[in-house]
């Protein structure tokens, strides 16, 4: 039962990736501008914040989505709550906790962190689309998150990617990084270990989302408007 | 405060955070049930542990988010990091902690509703109509900044209506509404929420009027329909022209003459009508073209001592013959038969004498002229000729454009065309006086006076025929100004004599017969052709209402008109004896006789010798 469950699963994951090529249009993708990163043709800075604030906030959004299903399918009764104490992998990343403190910080160190944040959730969404799926009667809706979220993800980053290239070409020099190490948790057989693992990880990426999105709204407003939005 | 044995010093219940908010991201509160205190007074405290830290920290801020609250501000406010949030209730007697709460001010933003909500009313390019709302965001929040992005939702409904419209706008503050509907008024309102966070309050309420609008397509949907059905209707009355359809008779039938009892009107209306006058008695009649002019009396004011007769014999053109001056006297007076008075009041009516066209009585121009203008005067002044006057006070003379010119002109003698005088009352009273022209005789049609004559003739039968017959003031009052009153200075002040019409022979020839003896004499001395004396004009009128009637000119010659005015002055009184002497008229020719003098008229002696 369980093959045929992984089987219906690994192919309904499939259906998903290959509508999610046609049907994810949900406003976070759009069509480029320039295609095939040709020179001549160059988008605004504005546009490229416009597009990375879009993909933060949707990432969110999703990412909120995620935990809250999780939280009420599996956390309930169980005080994942109480242990889930600085357990993000990201946490070694000083990032901002007020606003005093974001608009203090130089917007290149703002976007050091955003990118090494990015950075360090690309390995830890992967093995989540992965691994969410052994999860018991995982409900489709937190599958498919967990890939629109890593697809985005990407995005975002490239997106980033093409920012900082913009303000700074010579790039950013510190690349924060911080490496996810929460695989074998997430295949704990013990099933309350293997859902807090998973709580976890959901509780972190909700957070980090919305740092960055907070981050890149903050910057834009900043870069872009002039601290005038 | 009593208190149950159970509660009666007790240590406190066991606290419970409600709820904790974050209006900006840069503070929060956070508020607490109050639990039974046992009956003792129960402190709370608040121990907070931030994520990371091992100790815990009380409540910085017990006052200013409220009771039983902890307000944390920006110093004590960090993101991103988990809040443990603990609450103690303590007594004299003990103390009860509560559960840990966990808090994330990152997740729990709420902010306050936005503010300055303002509703106008504006004009698009396309000349529509749309109402922008602005507002502005809670003061609190940082948005300019970026750290806190807020999305905007408003909600609109009618005064009236139930339900609300809701409209998610996004992070812009402002926002055009285009489908209202004029002459109402609504009401509005807006919130917000933080990108993440919780929708705010509704904020208050704000109010806009709308006005009725002015749709130029409802204007011309009205203005097409009054179009169209006006052309409708022009297109109905001409088609009614066309088929000769007299809507007014229709929508006013006439209002039928008096009837003379055993007298058929229509047959009168035919004409000569041998069978009816051979019934009437009468003989040779109707009278032959040639007696046109002994019908046709003309009215003449002597403005000199002649005292002319008017030859009659210009049958087309009375007036004319005024107006040439002729005076003549006519010192006989007789009355003549009319036709029957409802025929010639029908007839009337169907004339219709236009005001402007009636013209008074022939009198000699200058004279005319004269008078005329002061009587025109006067009667300009009351350009609404009030009957009742007449009754009350006779024949004012200025009312009676007629009289007051031959009083000051009329010696004696003078020939008045009674038909004209006859017009003139009849007109008069129809019509404002005011129209009255003096002095346009030349102008009169003679048929125009033909039709007063036979209206006149028939108000004068109709008088004669006595008081009964009289139904209509009218009738009086136009006899009335057919003769004159006493105080009239129309006439002179020599008696006349007043004879009674017989009738009128073939010749046309009036056959008048005396009223007094004392007149018999000068009555004879009118010849008159045939058996009976004739008296073709109406010299003057006599201050009684009375016409003085003088006999054929025409065939008499001149001699006869040459009586002194006052021997024609003669009022028509008819004597009762003579019965069979009435006149008939039948046709509507230019027989036309008026007398006046109701007051001396025996019926009789005016009925066509019925018998």
């Amino acid at each position: 039962m369980s093959t045929a469950g992984a089987t219906l699963a690994g192919l309904l994951l499939v259906i998903l990736l290959v509508s999610n090529m046609f049907l994810s249009k949900k406003g976070v993708t759009s069509s480029p501008i320039c295609p095939n990163g040709s020179i001549s043709c160059q988008v605004s800075l504005g546009d490229l914040f416009d597009r990375a604030v879009k993909l933060s906030h949707y990432i969110h959004s999703l990412s909120s989505e995620m935990f809250n299903e999780f939280d009420e399918r599996y956390a309930q009764g169980r005080g994942f709550i109480t242990k889930a104490i600085n357990s993000c992998h990201t946490s070694s990343l000083t990032t901002p906790e007020d606003k005093e403190q974001a608009q203090q910080i130089h917007h290149e160190d703002l976007l050091n962190l955003v990118m090494g944040v990015l950075n360090s959730w690309n390995d830890p969404l992967l093995h989540l689309v992965s691994e969410v799926q052994t999860i018991k009667e995982a409900p489709d809706t937190i599958l498919w998150k967990a890939v629109e979220i890593e697809e985005q993800n990407k995005r975002l980053l490239e997106g980033m990617e093409k920012i900082v290239g913009r303000l700074h070409p010579g790039g950013l020099g510190n690349e924060l990084y911080s490496r996810w190490s929460g695989l074998p948790s997430l295949q704990l057989p013990d099933e309350d270990s293997r859902l807090f693992a998973f709580y976890n990880l959901l509780h972190c990426l909700r957070r980090d989302s919305h740092k960055i999105d907070n981050y890149l709204k903050l910057l834009k407003c900043r870069l872009i408007h002039d601290s005038n939005c | 405060e009593k208190l149950g044995f159970m509660q009666y010093r007790q240590p406190p219940g066991k606290p419970e955070l409600i709820k904790c908010r974050s209006p900006e991201k840069e503070t929060f509160s956070c508020w607490w049930k109050p639990v039974s205190d046992g009956g003792l007074p129960t402190n709370y405290t608040l121990f907070y542990n931030n994520e990371g830290e091992e100790s815990f920290y009380e409540c910085p801020d017990y006052t200013t988010a409220g009771p039983n609250s902890c307000y944390f501000d920006k110093k004590h406010t960090s993101l991103w990091t988990i809040y443990n949030i603990t609450i103690k209730a303590t007594n004299e007697m003990g103390s009860n902690i509560s559960e840990p709460h966990y808090v994330d001010v990152t997740y729990i933003v709420q902010p306050n509703p936005p503010v300055n909500l303002s509703l106008a009313l504006n004009k698009h390019t396309d000349g529509k109509l749309y109402l922008l709302m602005n507002w502005s965001s809670p003061p609190l929040a940082d948005v300019r900044s970026g750290w806190l992005t807020l999305e905007y939702e408003l909600r609109l409904k009618p005064e009236e209506g139930e339900e609300w419209e809701t409209i998610f706008v996004g992070q812009r503050t402002k926002y055009k509404v285009f489908s209202l509907i004029p002459g109402e008024k609504y009401i509005a309102q807006v919130r917000c929420k933080s990108d993440h966070g919780e929708w705010s309050k509704w904020s208050s309420e704000s109010y806009i009027h709308l006005p009725k609008e002015f749709r130029l397509k409802d204007m011309m949907v009205w203005v097409f329909v009054a179009v169209l059905s006006s052309v409708i209707c022009l297109i109905m009355i001409w088609m009614m022209g066309l088929k000769g359809i007299n809507m007014v008779a229709c929508i006013l039938p006439p209002v039928p003459g008096p009837k003379i009892k055993g007298l058929d009107a229509h047959l009168l209306e035919a004409g000569k009508n041998e069978e009816l006058l051979s019934a009437l008695g009468c003989q040779g009649f109707p009278p032959t073209s040639d007696c046109e002019d002994l019908l046709v009396e003309f009215l003449e004011i002597d403005d000199s001592e002649d005292q002319q007769l008017m030859p009659n014999h210009e049958k087309g053109h009375p007036n004319k013959n005024l107006k040439s001056g002729n005076k003549e006297t006519d010192s006989d007076s007789g009355r003549g038969s009319c036709d029957s008075p409802s025929l010639l009041l029908e007839k009337c009516k169907e004339s219709r004498i236009p005001p402007a066209e009636f013209q008074t009585p022939d009198f000699s121009e200058t004279q005319v002229k004269a008078a005329g203008k002061s009587s025109q005067e006067t009667q300009n002044r009351d350009p609404e000729l009030k009957l009742p006057d007449f009754n009350s006070d006779g024949v004012k003379s200025s009312t009676w454009p007629g009289t007051q010119l031959a009083s000051s002109q009329i010696p004696k003698g003078s020939y008045h065309n009674i038909v004209e005088v006859c017009k003139v009352a009849f007109s008069a009273m129809n019509v404002n006086v005011s129209a009255i022209r003096m002095g346009n005789e030349e102008k009169h049609p003679s048929k125009y006076s033909k039709n007063i004559e036979t209206i006149c003739e028939g108000e004068m039968t109709q008088r004669r025929k006595g008081e009964s017959f009289h139904s209509k003031a009218k009738a009086d009052q136009a006899l009335q100004w057919l003769l004159p009153n006493e105080k009239s200075p129309f006439l002179s002040d020599k008696p006349m004599d007043y004879v009674e019409i017989h009738k009128v022979n073939q010749n046309g020839a009036l056959a008048v017969l005396p009223k007094q003896k004392e007149n018999s004499d000068k009555t004879e001395i009118y010849p008159i052709p045939g058996t009976t004396k004739e008296y073709a004009k109406v010299t003057r009128v006599v201050d009684n209402n009375v016409l003085v009637l003088m006999p054929e000119s025409r065939v008499q010659g001149m001699p006869v008109f040459q009586e002194p005015p006052k021997e024609s002055a003669q009022s028509l009184h008819q004597s009762q004896a003579e019965k069979n002497m009435s006149y008939c008229l039948t046709a509507p020719s230019e027989f036309r006789l008026q007398t006046g003098g109701l007051e001396y008229m025996d019926p009789n002696s005016f009925m066509c010798s019925f018998k």
